[in-house]
């Protein structure tokens, strides 16, 4: 953008100084490291594609997105045709979506998606309410931080998958396991994410409040919270998918019914289509939420629009 | 905030003191367990309806200094009153505004000035009222319903002006409040201030590194010392309360912006 304006007046400035005149090439006998790239021209021009943190053009952007999404399916297509037949299975896209519809035309989708759902709302909401309850606590008060700081990081070095078959043990094989498996799987990175994300409220803002009279109860709950609410949105955004990571376990080890349980089921049958099938359903559950969570952010928080 | 009948002329005669500092002392603990003094005796009066200024170099604590008035850091030694209490923690009654832009950002311009006014449980009524008033006042009643994000720099610390002054604080404290602002914004708020505060006669205690500025501004001016901070001078400025942005080219303005000038030159050096 602002190359043009540092183009030199030809046969000007300080570089035609050896009194050739026609030899612009920078080349300086006292410094031959000294090249520039063009006669005519200083500094270095940047392509459009690879500037560091700068943006591209709308149409580079789509373009690569596409190009993006597109080379999935052509990686997928030919590993489909490569591996045919033999140990390593894979289904065409067609295949797959075929094994979708059949999947969803028996009924059994929306039993699975429906136990899946549930358990991983259930799971989730919980998590995330003690998230935000001790994750504020935590970020505002360094008396709570001292105390929860140690066990915390104490426990979240425990593989919460390590403790499936625990659960299983003390709490059957019902529903109860499966939804304390997802609470343990994300509690602790909501708790710390949301930590950080109050501790982020600028000491300003909480000194400002007091010396307009506010209570410290009312500065938690109408300066701290508000300003964390679109960063606890973003917490619970990027953490739903360790839910649904912890809620797929669950399901292959011990379940009647979801998507994780069907996995298990047609891998039995050596359907790998239908395997692939609920791959796909898990990705756009995933893509679905996001969207939603994103737009709930900018719905409860206009003002916090990057 | 008194009303526009104010008692005396206001021209250098000094009203029954309504800040007092007696002998306040502030220490800092470093890491190694060795304290540091930041400030250092310090006695300071300020009259009910003045503007009173505390001039610094980096280092003199004077933003301490504001901090302990307005209660949110503890004296180690001495004693700040208003009208005779102690302060023992921040409170509505000292407002005030920070170099850095502290409004909030999820409030609309009049929600924001409306804050402190929930804070001491006026009615609904009542505080739309009161908010009207001083977004007339500022100036800025057309941006009522404008987020601090759509507003200039100016327009925002004149929203946080108005957002300290609504609950009628018995002294508004400004902490290098147009720091961060460009030379001709500066200007203009220096200009708004004297007009808010020739309409509103609040008390106002101002800390600047800023010469000009403070003798624009102020009544009397308090010069500090740094490491630790100590006051060297005080400077009654001769300009009465309805002073204008022609004293800028005063003889007098230029005497006392020299004087001030060599005093903290010496400072630096010493």
């Amino acid at each position: 953008m602002t190359d043009t304006s540092l183009q030199p007046v030809p046969g000007s400035g300080p570089r035609t100084r050896s009194g050739t005149g026609a030899s612009n090439l920078g080349d300086d006998p006292a410094a031959p490291w000294r090249r520039t790239a063009k006669s005519g021209s200083r500094g270095r021009k940047q392509g459009v594609l690879f500037r560091l943190r700068d943006e591209i053009p709308l149409r580079h952007r789509i373009l690569l997105a596409v190009i993006g999404v597109a080379s999935i399916f052509v990686f997928w297509l030919l590993a489909a045709t490569l591996w045919s037949s033999g140990n390593v299975l894979v289904p065409t896209p067609l295949a797959a979506w075929k094994a979708f519809i059949d999947y969803w035309q028996s009924g059994e989708l929306s039993t699975d998606l429906w136990a899946s759902l549930v358990r991983v709302a259930e799971g989730y909401a919980l998590s995330m309410a003690v998230g935000i309850v001790l994750g504020v606590a935590i970020g505002s008060f360094r008396s709570v931080e001292a105390f929860w700081e140690s066990p915390i990081g104490f426990l979240r070095y425990i593989p919460a998958t390590a403790l499936t078959p625990l659960f299983l043990l003390w709490l059957g094989i019902d529903e109860t396991p499966k939804i304390a498996l997802i609470i343990a799987g994300t509690v602790f990175y909501n708790i710390l994410m949301i930590a950080d994300v109050t501790r982020a409220v600028p000491r300003e803002l909480i000194t400002a409040s007091y010396t307009l009279g506010a209570s410290r109860l009312r500065v938690l709950t109408r300066v701290i919270l508000p300003h964390s609410l679109p960063g606890i949105i973003d917490v619970g955004r990027i953490n739903l998918a360790a839910a649904w990571l912890m809620l797929v376990v669950a399901e292959l080890l011990a379940a009647q019914n979801g998507l994780g349980y069907r996995l298990v089921q047609l891998q039995r049958f050596h359907q790998v289509d239908g395997m692939f099938a609920i791959l796909l359903i898990f990705a756009v559950i995933g893509i679905c939420s996001d969207l939603a969570l994103r737009g709930l952010r900018t719905l409860v928080a206009p003002w916090a629009r990057p | 905030m008194t009303e526009p009948a104010v008692t005396g002329t206001g021209t250098g005669t000094r009203a029954a003191p309504k800040l007092v500092l007696d002998n306040v002392v502030k220490d800092f603990s470093t890491r190694r367990r060795k304290t540091v003094r930041a400030i250092d005796g310090i006695d300071i009066e300020v009259g009910d309806g003045e503007i009173v200024c505390l001039v610094g170099a980096s280092g003199c604590g004077k933003s301490t200094l504001l901090n302990i008035v307005a209660g949110l850091e503890q004296p180690t030694s001495g004693r700040v009153t208003i009208d005779g209490e102690t302060i023992v923690g921040p409170g509505p009654d000292r407002g005030m505004v920070f170099q850095s832009y502290s409004l909030y950002p999820w409030r609309t311009v009049s929600e924001n000035v409306a804050f402190g006014l929930e804070c001491i449980g006026m009615p609904r009524k009542d505080r739309a009222e009161r908010v009207q008033e001083l977004l007339g006042i500022i100036g800025l009643a057309r941006f009522a319903d404008n987020h601090p994000k759509e507003l200039s720099g100016g327009m925002r610390q004149r929203v946080a002006i108005a957002r300290a002054l609504a609950p009628e604080p018995d002294i508004l404290l400004l902490d290098e409040p147009f720091g961060a602002l460009d030379a001709q914004t500066r200007r203009a708020m220096q200009e708004f201030l004297l007009l808010v505060w020739q309409r509103t006669r609040a008390t106002i205690l101002f800390v600047t590194h800023d010469i000009e500025e403070a003798i624009l501004l102020a009544t009397r001016i308090y010069v500090l010392s740094s490491h630790p901070g100590r006051i060297v001078e005080e400077i009654t400025v001769p300009f009465g309360a309805n002073r204008g942005p022609s004293v800028l080219r005063d003889p007098r303005f230029l005497d006392l912006r020299d004087e001030i000038q060599e005093l903290l030159t010496t400072q630096v050096e010493r």
